[in-house]
Protein backbone atom coordinates (compact mmCIF):
# COMPACT_ATOMS: atom_id res chain seq x y z
CA UNK A 1 0.00 0.00 0.00
CA UNK A 2 2.91 2.34 0.51
CA UNK A 3 3.15 5.12 -1.88
CA UNK A 4 6.75 5.24 -3.04
CA UNK A 5 9.06 8.00 -3.69
CA UNK A 6 8.64 10.11 -6.82
CA UNK A 7 4.75 9.50 -7.74
CA UNK A 8 3.21 12.35 -5.72
CA UNK A 9 3.81 15.99 -6.17
CA UNK A 10 4.91 18.86 -3.83
CA UNK A 11 1.37 20.30 -4.10
CA UNK A 12 0.34 17.48 -2.74
CA UNK A 13 3.51 16.04 -0.44
CA UNK A 14 4.28 19.54 1.42
CA UNK A 15 0.68 20.11 2.44
CA UNK A 16 0.28 16.71 3.90
CA UNK A 17 4.12 17.47 5.83
CA UNK A 18 2.30 20.32 7.44
CA UNK A 19 -1.13 18.39 8.30
CA UNK A 20 1.69 15.44 9.82
CA UNK A 21 2.80 17.51 11.51
CA UNK A 22 0.28 18.85 13.88
CA UNK A 23 -1.14 15.33 14.27
CA UNK A 24 2.69 14.51 15.26
CA UNK A 25 2.44 16.98 17.52
CA UNK A 26 -0.81 16.20 18.94
CA UNK A 27 -0.08 12.51 19.41
CA UNK A 28 3.46 13.68 20.80
CA UNK A 29 1.93 15.84 23.47
CA UNK A 30 -0.93 13.53 24.26
CA UNK A 31 1.83 10.72 24.92
CA UNK A 32 3.91 12.99 27.12
CA UNK A 33 1.21 14.05 29.81
CA UNK A 34 -0.21 10.83 30.09
CA UNK A 35 2.76 8.26 30.37
CA UNK A 36 5.68 8.31 32.54
CA UNK A 37 9.47 6.91 31.73
CA UNK A 38 8.43 4.31 30.02
CA UNK A 39 7.23 6.03 26.90
CA UNK A 40 10.51 6.23 25.16
CA UNK A 41 10.97 2.35 25.52
CA UNK A 42 7.35 1.64 25.15
CA UNK A 43 7.09 3.69 21.83
CA UNK A 44 10.15 1.77 20.81
CA UNK A 45 8.82 -1.43 21.21
CA UNK A 46 5.63 -0.51 19.55
CA UNK A 47 7.77 0.86 16.25
CA UNK A 48 9.05 -2.33 16.11
CA UNK A 49 6.37 -4.89 17.17
CA UNK A 50 4.47 -2.49 14.18
CA UNK A 51 7.38 -3.41 11.80
CA UNK A 52 7.78 -6.87 12.77
CA UNK A 53 3.89 -7.22 12.11
CA UNK A 54 3.76 -5.64 8.71
CA UNK A 55 6.60 -8.81 7.98
CA UNK A 56 4.09 -11.29 8.94
CA UNK A 57 1.87 -12.83 5.83
CA UNK A 58 -1.53 -12.83 5.86
CA UNK A 59 -2.69 -15.84 4.57
CA UNK A 60 -5.42 -14.94 1.67
CA UNK A 61 -8.03 -17.33 0.21
CA UNK A 62 -6.55 -19.17 -3.09
CA UNK A 63 -2.88 -19.88 -1.52
CA UNK A 64 -1.69 -16.19 -1.44
CA UNK A 65 -0.31 -13.71 1.25
CA UNK A 66 0.17 -10.17 1.70
CA UNK A 67 1.61 -8.26 4.77
CA UNK A 68 -0.05 -7.33 7.70
CA UNK A 69 -0.67 -3.80 8.34
CA UNK A 70 -1.28 -4.21 11.95
CA UNK A 71 -1.92 -1.05 12.76
CA UNK A 72 -5.48 -2.22 13.83
CA UNK A 73 -3.82 -4.35 16.66
CA UNK A 74 -1.95 -1.39 17.84
CA UNK A 75 -4.39 0.95 18.37
CA UNK A 76 -6.86 -1.60 19.72
CA UNK A 77 -4.31 -2.23 22.20
CA UNK A 78 -2.45 1.08 22.78
CA UNK A 79 -4.25 3.57 21.51
CA UNK A 80 -4.38 6.00 18.44
CA UNK A 81 -1.37 8.07 19.56
CA UNK A 82 0.70 5.70 19.91
CA UNK A 83 0.04 3.80 16.96
CA UNK A 84 0.25 6.35 14.43
CA UNK A 85 4.06 7.73 16.14
CA UNK A 86 5.11 4.15 16.01
CA UNK A 87 3.73 3.48 12.53
CA UNK A 88 5.35 7.11 11.54
CA UNK A 89 8.71 5.70 12.95
CA UNK A 90 8.06 2.69 10.84
CA UNK A 91 7.31 4.20 7.49
CA UNK A 92 10.69 6.93 8.17
CA UNK A 93 12.67 3.88 8.65
CA UNK A 94 11.38 1.52 6.21
CA UNK A 95 11.99 4.88 3.56
CA UNK A 96 15.40 5.15 4.72
CA UNK A 97 17.13 2.21 5.32
CA UNK A 98 14.97 -0.05 2.79
CA UNK A 99 13.79 2.02 0.43
CA UNK A 100 10.02 1.15 1.03
CA UNK A 101 7.59 3.56 0.53
CA UNK A 102 9.80 7.47 0.37
CA UNK A 103 10.71 10.15 1.87
CA UNK A 104 8.22 12.37 -0.18
CA UNK A 105 4.88 10.26 0.46
CA UNK A 106 6.15 9.67 3.95
CA UNK A 107 3.61 12.11 5.12
CA UNK A 108 1.00 10.90 3.48
CA UNK A 109 1.49 7.40 4.18
CA UNK A 110 1.56 8.20 7.62
CA UNK A 111 -1.70 9.97 7.88
CA UNK A 112 -3.72 7.05 5.75
CA UNK A 113 -2.24 3.94 7.36
CA UNK A 114 -1.28 5.34 10.84
CA UNK A 115 -3.42 8.11 11.72
CA UNK A 116 -6.60 7.08 9.55
CA UNK A 117 -6.05 3.32 9.87
CA UNK A 118 -6.02 3.45 13.60
CA UNK A 119 -8.81 5.96 13.99
CA UNK A 120 -11.07 3.84 11.76
CA UNK A 121 -10.04 0.90 14.15
CA UNK A 122 -10.72 2.37 17.04
CA UNK A 123 -13.79 4.15 15.84
CA UNK A 124 -15.35 0.87 14.57
CA UNK A 125 -14.29 -0.76 17.30
CA UNK A 126 -16.36 1.59 20.06
CA UNK A 127 -19.03 1.71 17.52
CA UNK A 128 -19.53 -2.18 17.37
CA UNK A 129 -18.46 -3.76 20.72
CA UNK A 130 -21.13 -3.36 22.66
CA UNK A 131 -23.34 -5.49 19.69
CA UNK A 132 -20.34 -8.33 19.36
CA UNK A 133 -16.84 -8.21 20.56
CA UNK A 134 -15.50 -10.63 17.93
CA UNK A 135 -17.37 -8.90 15.44
CA UNK A 136 -16.45 -5.34 16.00
CA UNK A 137 -12.78 -6.33 16.19
CA UNK A 138 -12.41 -7.89 12.82
CA UNK A 139 -14.50 -4.77 11.25
CA UNK A 140 -12.51 -2.28 12.73
CA UNK A 141 -9.33 -4.62 11.55
CA UNK A 142 -10.99 -4.41 7.82
CA UNK A 143 -11.56 -1.08 7.96
CA UNK A 144 -7.84 0.00 9.25
CA UNK A 145 -6.89 -1.39 5.75
CA UNK A 146 -9.77 -0.23 3.09
CA UNK A 147 -10.23 3.40 4.68
CA UNK A 148 -6.39 4.30 4.27
CA UNK A 149 -6.00 1.92 0.69
CA UNK A 150 -8.95 4.52 -0.44
CA UNK A 151 -6.82 7.41 0.96
CA UNK A 152 -4.08 6.38 -0.74
CA UNK A 153 -5.73 5.85 -4.13
CA UNK A 154 -6.94 8.99 -3.75
CA UNK A 155 -3.90 10.77 -3.14
CA UNK A 156 -2.60 8.70 -6.10
CA UNK A 157 -5.45 9.58 -8.11
CA UNK A 158 -5.48 13.28 -8.10
CA UNK A 159 -1.73 13.65 -9.41
CA UNK A 160 -3.25 13.98 -12.96
CA UNK A 161 -5.50 16.34 -12.19
CA UNK A 162 -3.00 18.80 -10.27
CA UNK A 163 0.50 18.06 -11.39
CA UNK A 164 0.70 17.85 -15.40
CA UNK A 165 2.02 19.81 -18.67
CA UNK A 166 0.19 21.80 -20.99
CA UNK A 167 -0.75 19.08 -23.33
CA UNK A 168 -1.87 17.19 -20.44
CA UNK A 169 0.75 14.47 -19.94
CA UNK A 170 1.22 13.65 -16.35
CA UNK A 171 4.20 14.60 -14.48
CA UNK A 172 4.04 12.19 -11.30
CA UNK A 173 1.63 9.86 -10.78
CA UNK A 174 -0.14 8.95 -14.40
CA UNK A 175 -3.60 7.15 -13.46
CA UNK A 176 -6.68 8.93 -13.06
CA UNK A 177 -9.12 7.99 -9.79
CA UNK A 178 -11.31 6.02 -12.44
CA UNK A 179 -8.02 3.75 -12.05
CA UNK A 180 -6.55 3.90 -8.88
CA UNK A 181 -9.90 3.64 -6.86
CA UNK A 182 -10.70 -0.06 -8.37
CA UNK A 183 -6.86 -0.87 -8.49
CA UNK A 184 -6.22 -0.47 -5.01
CA UNK A 185 -9.61 -0.90 -3.19
CA UNK A 186 -10.71 -4.46 -4.52
CA UNK A 187 -7.42 -5.97 -3.64
CA UNK A 188 -7.42 -4.43 -0.13
CA UNK A 189 -11.12 -5.98 0.63
CA UNK A 190 -9.12 -9.07 0.76
CA UNK A 191 -6.17 -8.12 2.15
CA UNK A 192 -8.44 -6.76 5.38
CA UNK A 193 -10.44 -10.04 5.55
CA UNK A 194 -7.11 -11.55 6.22
CA UNK A 195 -5.91 -8.81 8.46
CA UNK A 196 -9.55 -9.01 10.21
CA UNK A 197 -8.79 -12.82 11.14
CA UNK A 198 -5.59 -12.44 12.19
CA UNK A 199 -6.53 -9.49 14.71
CA UNK A 200 -9.36 -11.57 15.78
CA UNK A 201 -6.55 -14.44 16.58
CA UNK A 202 -4.14 -11.92 18.15
CA UNK A 203 -6.99 -10.06 19.94
CA UNK A 204 -8.15 -13.20 21.82
CA UNK A 205 -4.98 -14.42 22.63
CA UNK A 206 -4.03 -10.58 23.88
CA UNK A 207 -7.05 -10.96 26.46
CA UNK A 208 -5.94 -14.44 27.55
CA UNK A 209 -2.79 -12.15 28.66
CA UNK A 210 -4.66 -9.78 30.08
CA UNK A 211 -3.40 -7.25 27.79
CA UNK A 212 -6.68 -5.57 26.70
CA UNK A 213 -7.52 -3.95 30.25
CA UNK A 214 -6.76 -0.66 28.98
CA UNK A 215 -8.73 -0.99 26.29
CA UNK A 216 -11.26 2.17 25.63
CA UNK A 217 -14.31 1.43 25.77
CA UNK A 218 -15.55 5.38 25.70
CA UNK A 219 -13.37 7.52 27.01
CA UNK A 220 -11.36 5.26 29.04
CA UNK A 221 -7.22 3.50 27.91
CA UNK A 222 -5.45 5.50 25.89
CA UNK A 223 -6.97 5.73 22.47
CA UNK A 224 -8.66 8.53 25.03
CA UNK A 225 -5.45 10.24 26.33
CA UNK A 226 -5.78 13.88 26.56
CA UNK A 227 -8.25 13.93 24.06
CA UNK B 1 29.62 18.41 7.93
CA UNK B 2 27.30 17.39 10.68
CA UNK B 3 24.96 14.33 10.06
CA UNK B 4 22.57 16.56 11.33
CA UNK B 5 23.57 18.98 8.29
CA UNK B 6 23.68 15.95 5.54
CA UNK B 7 19.96 15.02 6.77
CA UNK B 8 18.95 18.63 5.75
CA UNK B 9 20.96 18.58 2.69
CA UNK B 10 19.55 15.65 1.95
CA UNK B 11 16.18 17.00 2.60
CA UNK B 12 16.66 20.31 0.48
CA UNK B 13 17.93 17.72 -2.55
CA UNK B 14 14.70 15.56 -2.26
CA UNK B 15 11.65 18.58 -2.55
CA UNK B 16 14.34 20.29 -5.58
CA UNK B 17 14.17 17.08 -7.43
CA UNK B 18 10.40 16.67 -7.39
CA UNK B 19 10.60 20.37 -8.45
CA UNK B 20 11.99 19.34 -11.69
CA UNK B 21 10.50 17.98 -14.87
CA UNK B 22 13.38 17.75 -17.62
CA UNK B 23 14.82 13.87 -18.32
CA UNK B 24 17.91 15.16 -19.41
CA UNK B 25 18.51 17.68 -15.65
CA UNK B 26 17.38 14.60 -13.95
CA UNK B 27 19.59 12.36 -16.06
CA UNK B 28 22.40 14.67 -15.54
CA UNK B 29 22.09 15.07 -11.61
CA UNK B 30 21.68 11.06 -11.01
CA UNK B 31 25.13 10.93 -13.31
CA UNK B 32 26.30 13.96 -10.95
CA UNK B 33 25.42 11.88 -7.78
CA UNK B 34 26.97 8.26 -9.06
CA UNK B 35 30.23 10.34 -9.88
CA UNK B 36 30.05 11.52 -6.37
CA UNK B 37 29.01 8.13 -5.10
CA UNK B 38 32.40 6.83 -4.21
CA UNK B 39 33.44 3.16 -4.38
CA UNK B 40 29.84 1.59 -3.05
CA UNK B 41 28.48 4.00 -6.00
CA UNK B 42 27.26 0.75 -8.23
CA UNK B 43 26.20 -1.05 -5.30
CA UNK B 44 23.87 1.68 -3.64
CA UNK B 45 22.46 2.07 -7.22
CA UNK B 46 21.46 -1.55 -7.76
CA UNK B 47 20.17 -1.28 -4.37
CA UNK B 48 17.81 1.16 -5.76
CA UNK B 49 16.43 -0.24 -8.85
CA UNK B 50 16.03 -3.16 -7.16
CA UNK B 51 13.69 -1.16 -4.61
CA UNK B 52 12.17 0.57 -7.03
CA UNK B 53 11.81 -2.17 -9.98
CA UNK B 54 8.29 -3.88 -9.24
CA UNK B 55 5.94 -0.70 -8.44
CA UNK B 56 7.33 1.38 -11.49
CA UNK B 57 7.46 -1.33 -13.86
CA UNK B 58 4.09 -2.16 -12.83
CA UNK B 59 3.23 1.43 -13.12
CA UNK B 60 5.30 1.68 -16.35
CA UNK B 61 3.83 -1.02 -18.13
CA UNK B 62 0.12 -0.30 -17.27
CA UNK B 63 0.75 3.95 -18.63
CA UNK B 64 2.29 2.42 -21.85
CA UNK B 65 -0.74 -0.18 -22.13
CA UNK B 66 -3.71 2.54 -20.96
CA UNK B 67 -1.70 5.55 -23.24
CA UNK B 68 -0.94 3.20 -26.31
CA UNK B 69 -5.04 2.47 -25.92
CA UNK B 70 -5.80 5.86 -25.94
CA UNK B 71 -3.29 6.85 -28.18
CA UNK B 72 -1.63 9.48 -25.73
CA UNK B 73 1.43 7.62 -25.34
CA UNK B 74 4.52 9.92 -23.93
CA UNK B 75 8.27 8.04 -23.49
CA UNK B 76 9.29 11.32 -22.24
CA UNK B 77 7.16 10.82 -19.49
CA UNK B 78 8.00 7.44 -18.63
CA UNK B 79 11.65 8.12 -18.85
CA UNK B 80 11.10 11.44 -16.28
CA UNK B 81 9.24 9.72 -14.28
CA UNK B 82 11.57 6.36 -13.87
CA UNK B 83 15.02 9.03 -13.53
CA UNK B 84 13.07 10.73 -10.68
CA UNK B 85 12.20 7.61 -8.90
CA UNK B 86 15.28 5.81 -9.39
CA UNK B 87 17.72 9.56 -8.54
CA UNK B 88 15.41 10.08 -5.34
CA UNK B 89 15.78 6.49 -4.03
CA UNK B 90 19.61 6.76 -5.01
CA UNK B 91 19.99 9.82 -2.88
CA UNK B 92 17.96 8.15 -0.17
CA UNK B 93 20.55 5.05 0.35
CA UNK B 94 23.61 7.44 -0.40
CA UNK B 95 22.75 9.08 2.47
CA UNK B 96 22.12 6.33 4.90
CA UNK B 97 25.44 4.86 3.54
CA UNK B 98 27.28 7.87 4.24
CA UNK B 99 25.79 9.08 7.28
CA UNK B 100 24.92 7.67 10.44
CA UNK B 101 21.07 8.02 10.88
CA UNK B 102 21.41 8.06 14.92
CA UNK B 103 23.73 10.74 14.41
CA UNK B 104 21.68 12.71 11.96
CA UNK B 105 18.60 12.50 14.71
CA UNK B 106 20.94 14.13 17.17
CA UNK B 107 19.14 16.99 17.42
CA UNK B 108 16.00 15.36 19.37
CA UNK B 109 17.56 13.24 22.13
CA UNK B 110 14.00 11.78 22.22
CA UNK B 111 14.16 11.46 18.63
CA UNK B 112 17.72 9.25 18.72
CA UNK B 113 16.51 7.18 21.92
CA UNK B 114 13.52 6.21 20.14
CA UNK B 115 15.02 5.10 16.45
CA UNK B 116 17.95 3.83 18.07
CA UNK B 117 16.39 1.05 20.69
CA UNK B 118 13.51 0.79 17.77
CA UNK B 119 16.45 0.08 15.45
CA UNK B 120 17.97 -2.94 17.92
CA UNK B 121 14.35 -4.66 18.46
CA UNK B 122 13.67 -4.41 14.39
CA UNK B 123 16.99 -6.50 14.28
CA UNK B 124 15.68 -9.30 17.17
CA UNK B 125 11.87 -9.28 16.06
CA UNK B 126 13.17 -10.36 12.08
CA UNK B 127 15.61 -12.51 13.19
CA UNK B 128 12.73 -14.49 15.47
CA UNK B 129 9.98 -14.28 12.40
CA UNK B 130 12.70 -16.06 10.20
CA UNK B 131 12.77 -18.51 12.68
CA UNK B 132 9.10 -18.87 12.84
CA UNK B 133 8.87 -18.95 9.00
CA UNK B 134 11.84 -21.83 9.16
CA UNK B 135 9.85 -24.09 11.64
CA UNK B 136 6.58 -23.94 10.28
CA UNK B 137 8.27 -25.35 6.50
CA UNK B 138 9.95 -27.96 8.40
CA UNK B 139 6.54 -29.14 9.58
CA UNK B 140 4.83 -29.35 6.81
CA UNK B 141 5.94 -31.16 3.77
CA UNK B 142 2.86 -30.21 1.52
CA UNK B 143 1.39 -26.73 1.11
CA UNK B 144 -0.29 -26.01 4.93
CA UNK B 145 -4.09 -24.99 4.95
CA UNK B 146 -5.76 -22.00 5.01
CA UNK B 147 -6.26 -22.25 8.45
CA UNK B 148 -2.93 -23.14 9.50
CA UNK B 149 -1.65 -20.20 7.62
CA UNK B 150 -3.93 -18.22 10.02
CA UNK B 151 -2.95 -19.79 12.95
CA UNK B 152 0.83 -19.62 12.11
CA UNK B 153 0.42 -16.11 11.33
CA UNK B 154 -1.54 -15.25 14.87
CA UNK B 155 1.11 -17.12 16.16
CA UNK B 156 3.72 -15.10 15.60
CA UNK B 157 1.78 -11.57 15.79
CA UNK B 158 1.10 -12.96 19.07
CA UNK B 159 4.81 -13.74 20.08
CA UNK B 160 5.70 -10.26 19.04
CA UNK B 161 3.23 -8.39 20.88
CA UNK B 162 4.49 -10.65 23.78
CA UNK B 163 7.86 -10.08 22.79
CA UNK B 164 7.62 -6.22 22.04
CA UNK B 165 5.34 -5.12 25.61
CA UNK B 166 8.02 -7.12 27.83
CA UNK B 167 10.93 -5.45 25.93
CA UNK B 168 9.51 -2.48 27.00
CA UNK B 169 9.44 -2.57 30.42
CA UNK B 170 13.19 -4.18 30.46
CA UNK B 171 14.45 -1.42 28.48
CA UNK B 172 12.87 0.76 30.62
CA UNK B 173 15.01 -0.64 33.68
CA UNK B 174 18.04 -1.16 31.61
CA UNK B 175 17.89 2.65 30.84
CA UNK B 176 17.28 3.34 34.78
CA UNK B 177 19.67 1.40 35.57
CA UNK B 178 22.37 3.61 33.12
CA UNK B 179 21.01 6.66 35.09
CA UNK B 180 18.98 8.26 31.81
CA UNK B 181 15.92 8.95 33.87
CA UNK B 182 16.15 12.06 36.18
CA UNK B 183 14.62 10.10 39.32
CA UNK B 184 14.91 13.25 41.49
CA UNK B 185 12.74 15.08 39.20
CA UNK B 186 10.29 16.83 41.17
CA UNK B 187 11.94 16.22 44.45
CA UNK B 188 13.21 18.50 47.11
CA UNK B 189 16.85 19.11 46.55
CA UNK B 190 19.10 16.20 48.24
CA UNK B 191 20.06 17.20 51.91
CA UNK B 192 24.10 17.89 53.15
CA UNK B 193 24.93 13.95 54.53
CA UNK B 194 25.15 13.76 58.40
CA UNK B 195 28.05 14.92 59.93
CA UNK B 196 28.87 11.08 60.47
CA UNK B 197 29.62 10.50 56.91
CA UNK B 198 31.85 14.01 56.57
CA UNK B 199 35.51 13.51 56.34
CA UNK B 200 37.44 14.88 59.38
Amino acid sequence: MHIPDGFLSPQTYLPAYAAAGVAWAWAARGLRRTLDEETVPRLAAMTALAYGLGLVMVPIPGGTSGHALGVAMLALLFGVRLAFLAYSLVLLLQSLLFGAGGITALAVNALAMGLAGSAAAVLTFRGLRRLNETAAVALAAWASVVLPGLLVALALGVQPLIAHKEDGTPLFFPFGLSITLPAVLLPHFFIGAGEAVLTVLVWRFARARRWCSPLPLAGEGPGEEGS
Amino acid sequence: MTATRWLLAYLAAVVAVTFIHEAWLLAALLAAALAAGGAGRWRIARRAVLAVLTFNLTVSLGYAAVSLWQGRFSAAYLLLVNLRVVLLVYLGFWFVARVNLLDACRFSPTLSFVVTLAAGQIEAFSRALRDFRLAFASRNAAAPALAARARHAAAQAGHLLDKSVCMAAETALAMRSRGCFDDHAGLPPPQAPPAACKKP
